[in-house]
């Protein structure tokens, strides 16, 4: 028989950066007995949060890749995954999300709900996680959960509701009010460990009852029984509200709030009662694999652990002792020696240990099952492959990979560097779906791209500390795309005659723009003027062509390549002879069919005091930028824009020096844009100059 | 439809007040109606008539967001125009800009001193202004006259506000306006009534200074698309 999966949560922590959620998995840590001492993300004793566990994360007291952990509390088995909160990473917490059941968003209770935050939020809402709110740094000069907790509705537009009160707030931030037991909890002994009951205060006491109701009223809308409850008077059983909130939020209704001060000890055990109570448990949430062999065709995962296996490998870590492999039980069991199957590869890989992990330290496990994060040792994999049990041909549905923005050459400094980068590179490829490299083959040049100026940073600092490969940077470069904007049609053909058999290929058509999508190839020859065997030929010519455009030298996007008349030759004609006529054809229709060149545009909103709305306003402007709009709440603003990702670079320097280090700004791929004529004139010179250097 | 088309046939352009704009006026206009009727889909429709006729508009939204703002701009031009092409469409987007305020924050001095900003950082200089979610409860006659005078010194041509009346009010002005606009409608050159009877949503004409028809008539709005429609 399996364990009772009704005691399983598997939880994210999200939040901005800075909101403090390393310290508080850090705390959730200790309050389980799964670590007994406490270290600070930027502490003095220099051994760093036990989540962050790279040594560049602990130096840069940010959170860069998620470390998964398992916790017990009470009877609840807790599995958390730490994600990263600045947008760069957001593949991370996207990937954790995908195998999450619940998550606590976490919010500074000063900064209140910032860009990240929403950036979470709009994740969580596509994978439809239930999530509790959490309002840390309650001791922080200008705390204000209740402000929070409004923007959480407001901006957020969560029915969030408050079920506590601080008692205090700032420098006198003493305990909370329990909204639901009515009773005020201190927290005693050197760490907070100790929890002590006490009346509310009475100052605090007729707020208490006023907020009380309203969350009551509330949460009676998901429950029949509570609202009837409710309108016989009298005494309420505290189960029927735990229920009410448990259904609210399960159905994504509800968002109860809770606060506290990690870095205090404060309203951490209530936090962790709470992800028990409120959080939904594997049974409790619908997942979908993908049947291969009907179609794909999406079915719901069973969570029985009698069925036959199956389960997602989210994420890749080289560790001290080779590649481990995260991955998530959907259904079925796993034992240490199992055989599984990769669907993707189709390759058989046998089960060699099985170890939950705690940051970088490990438990080795006997078997896993339904609902289970744990992680592999010596399995070759990539990030979102899927396992199964022999017998079973299934795939957990894919996840949603945005495109990278930016790239740079990275040049190894001699040949030990040059091996190590190679390593570095393959592992991190492996890691990241949003980090790709490829060797230019015009320039021999290695070019790593990814999510932004910080993403990529991060690996280079990787590349340099972890595998010890020494490498010079180029400079940054947006990736630009060209496109067509009109029809133009083609008619060429290939001819060669050099003695022996020659080259014959005639191809006749058109290209025109494609809506959505990056290619799209169509046949509508008749009557075989072009041989069926060369038409795969066409195609391959016309994606070769599509690598680089004329106008700068990008890469082609949304073309529909369409081919409807043509020639052949007996004798001459070939695979070779048709692919380099399409790729005349395409030459000869690209520059009639007006081509353009786009430029990756970013969502940047930046967050700063009131005064210097107008100066943030200049900077962007001056970039570029159109401005979408300014919020603004009191001292407060963020002025939201969009710019195009060229003009970013150095922008944190900027925005310091004119706001004295008061905003901050965040950013994340909206869309492509075609560039202005200015711009574009001068890419295409710049192109053609490079062209005559060569 | 073309641009040329859309501007041509909009019901909106009996008001009159574009032909005013243009020699120099300043004009108030007032959308009025129940809660949760549509005022912000017939600002919107406003916003976009003046957007396409080349001009600039500041939208500002008390105590909405940015996203939601944005959202219901791209929502009616999708029901205004099929395919708008995307220099059209970044070229329209240009012209708007969206400023949100806590219903709490939101005053004339503040908004006078964003706007300054806006021109001196030579970031956006509107030619009209939406104001939706204005408090008329709380603020009386002058500070809308404060308003008036806002919009002459920094040249905005016209100003447009929503107003929530209430069914159990039952005060209105000779016009016909509704409480809490009954005392100062003599300030608008235009006010507007959504007006649900039956089944057919009538935008009623209240108030038009250069009206081109007669007060009184009134509009049609589509109550599945709540696009205005001629009567």
């Amino acid at each position: 028989m399996g364990k009772d999966l009704s005691k399983v949560r598997n939880i994210g922590i999200s939040a901005h950066i800075d909101s403090g959620k390393t310290t508080l998995t850090e705390r959730i840590l200790f309050y389980t007995n799964r670590i007994h001492a406490i270290h600070e993300v930027r502490g003095k004793d220099g051994v760093g949060a036990k989540m962050d566990s790279m040594e560049l994360e602990k130096e840069r007291g940010i959170t860069i890749q998620s470390a998964a952990t398992y916790a017990s509390w009470k009877d609840v088995d807790i599995n958390i995954i730490d994600t990263p909160g600045h947008v760069d990473f957001t593949i991370e917490v996207e990937r954790a999300l995908r195998v999450l059941d619940g998550a606590i968003l976490v919010l500074c209770s000063v900064g209140g709900v910032q860009s990240q935050s929403i950036t979470v939020s709009r994740q969580m809402a596509r994978y439809r996680v239930p999530r509790i709110a959490f309002v840390n740094k309650c001791d922080r000069t200008g705390a204000n959960p209740a402000r929070v907790t409004e923007q959480l509705r407001d901006k957020l537009e969560l029915n969030a509701h408050l079920m506590q009160l601080p008692i205090g707030l700032e420098g006198d931030f003493e305990g909370l009010v329990d909204l639901i037991t009515m009773k005020a909890i201190y927290f005693d002994g050197e760490n907070g460990e100790i929890l002590r009951e006490e009346a509310i205060p009475a100052d605090m006491a007729a707020e208490a009852e006023e907020k009380r109701e309203a969350l009551l009223e509330e949460i009676s809308m998901f429950s029949e029984e509570l609202m009837e409850s409710l309108l016989e008077g009298g005494d309420i059983d505290p189960q029927l509200i735990h229920d009410a909130v448990r259904q609210g939020t399960l159905a994504l209704e509800f968002t109860p709030v809770f606060v506290g001060s990690a870095y205090k000890n404060k309203g951490i055990q209530p936090l962790l009662d709470a992800v028990s109570s409120y959080l939904p448990c594997p049974t409790d949430v619908v997942n979908h694999a993908l049947d291969l062999e009907d179609d794909e065709k999406e079915f719901p995962v069973s969570n029985d652990p009698d069925d036959k296996l199956i389960m997602l490998a989210f994420k890749l870590e080289d560790g001290r002792y080779g590649q481990l492999t995260y991955v998530r039980t959907y259904q079925g069991m796993l034992k240490k020696g199992d055989t599984v199957y990769n669907s993707r590869t189709g390759k058989k890989v046998k089960i060699g240990r099985l170890v939950r992990m705690h940051a970088d330290e490990m438990e080795e496990i006997d078997s896993c099952g339904p609902g289970d994060i744990v992680a592999l040792f010596g399995v070759d994999c990539a990030s979102g492959d899927t396992f199964t049990a022999e017998g079973i041909s299934a795939s957990m549905s894919s996840m949603h990979i945005p495109e990278p923005v930016i790239s740079l050459a990275v040049i190894p400094v001699d040949n030990k560097a040059q091996n190590n980068m190679s390593k570095a590179l393959n592992r991190f490829t492996k890691e990241d779906p949003t980090f790709r490299t490829y060797v230019d083959h015009e320039t021999g040049e290695t070019i790593i791209s990814g999510m932004g100026e910080l993403h990529l940073d991060v690996y280079i600092e990787r590349m340099k500390r972890e595998y010890s490969a020494a490498v010079e940077v180029g400079a940054p470069q947006v990736a630009y795309r060209e496109t067509i904007t009109m029809q133009a049609a083609f008619d060429y053909i290939h001819k060669k005659q050099t003695g022996g058999s020659g080259q014959y290929g005639r191809v006749a058509g058109y290209l025109e723009p494609l809506e959505e999508g990056e290619y799209e190839f169509v046949d509508e020859i008749v009557g075989g003027v072009i041989p069926r065997e060369f038409i795969p030929s066409c195609d391959k010519g016309f994606q070769k062509s599509m690598a680089k455009g004329s106008l700068c030298g990008a890469a082609i996007t949304g073309v529909r390549a369409v081919i409807n008349d043509g020639n052949s030759h007996s004798v001459d004609s070939s695979d070779v002879a048709f692919q380099l006529a399409a790729q005349g054809a395409f030459k000869e229709a690209y520059m009639k069919a007006k081509p353009v060149i786009m430029e990756p545009i970013m969502k940047v909103a930046v967050e700063g005091p009131t005064e210097f709305q107008g100066a943030v306003m200049g900077s962007l402007n001056q970039r570029r930028g159109m401005i979408i709009g300014t919020m603004e709440e009191g001292n407060y603003t963020v002025v939201e824009a969009e710019v195009p990702l060229s003009e970013m670079f150095g922008y944190s320097t900027t925005l310091r020096s004119l706001t004295q280090g008061k905003a901050e700004f965040t950013m994340e791929f909206a869309t492509f844009k075609q560039v202005p004529k200015s711009v574009s004139e001068e890419l295409v010179k710049k192109f053609q100059e490079e062209k005559r250097n060569d | 439809m073309g641009k040329e088309d859309l501007i041509s046939s909009n019901p909106l352009r009996v008001l009159g007040l574009d032909n005013k704009a243009e020699e120099g006026r300043q004009s108030l206009g007032l959308v009025m109606a129940r809660a949760g009727l549509g005022k912000t889909a017939i600002l919107v429709q406003i916003a976009l008539d003046s957007m396409l006729r080349g001009n600039r508009v500041l939208h500002v939204a008390i105590g909405e967001t940015i996203d939601k703002t944005r959202d219901r701009y791209d929502d009616i031009l999708a029901k205004m125009v099929e395919d708008l092409n995307e220099e059209a469409e970044s070229d329209l987007s240009r012209r708007r800009m969206i400023m949100t305020f806590k219903e709490n924050v939101f005053s004339r001095a503040m908004l006078e001193e964003r706007l300054q900003d806006l021109i001196e950082q030579d970031v956006f200089k509107p030619d009209c202004l939406i104001i939706d979610g204005y408090d008329f409860d709380g603020n009386g006659r002058q500070a809308m006259e404060d308003l008036k005078q806002l919009m002459a010194e920094l040249g905005i041509s016209v100003i447009w506000f929503s107003a929530v009346s209430h069914r159990e009010d039952p005060r209105v002005s000779a016009d016909g306006v509704p409480a809490p606009c009954h005392t100062i409608d003599d300030l608008f050159e235009v006010v507007l009534l959504i007006n649900p009877q039956d089944n057919v949503m009538k935008l009623d004409i209240l108030r038009c200074a250069y009206c081109e028809v007669e007060p009184g008539t009134a509009l049609l709005l589509d109550p599945s698309t709540m696009l205005i429609q001629k009567s």
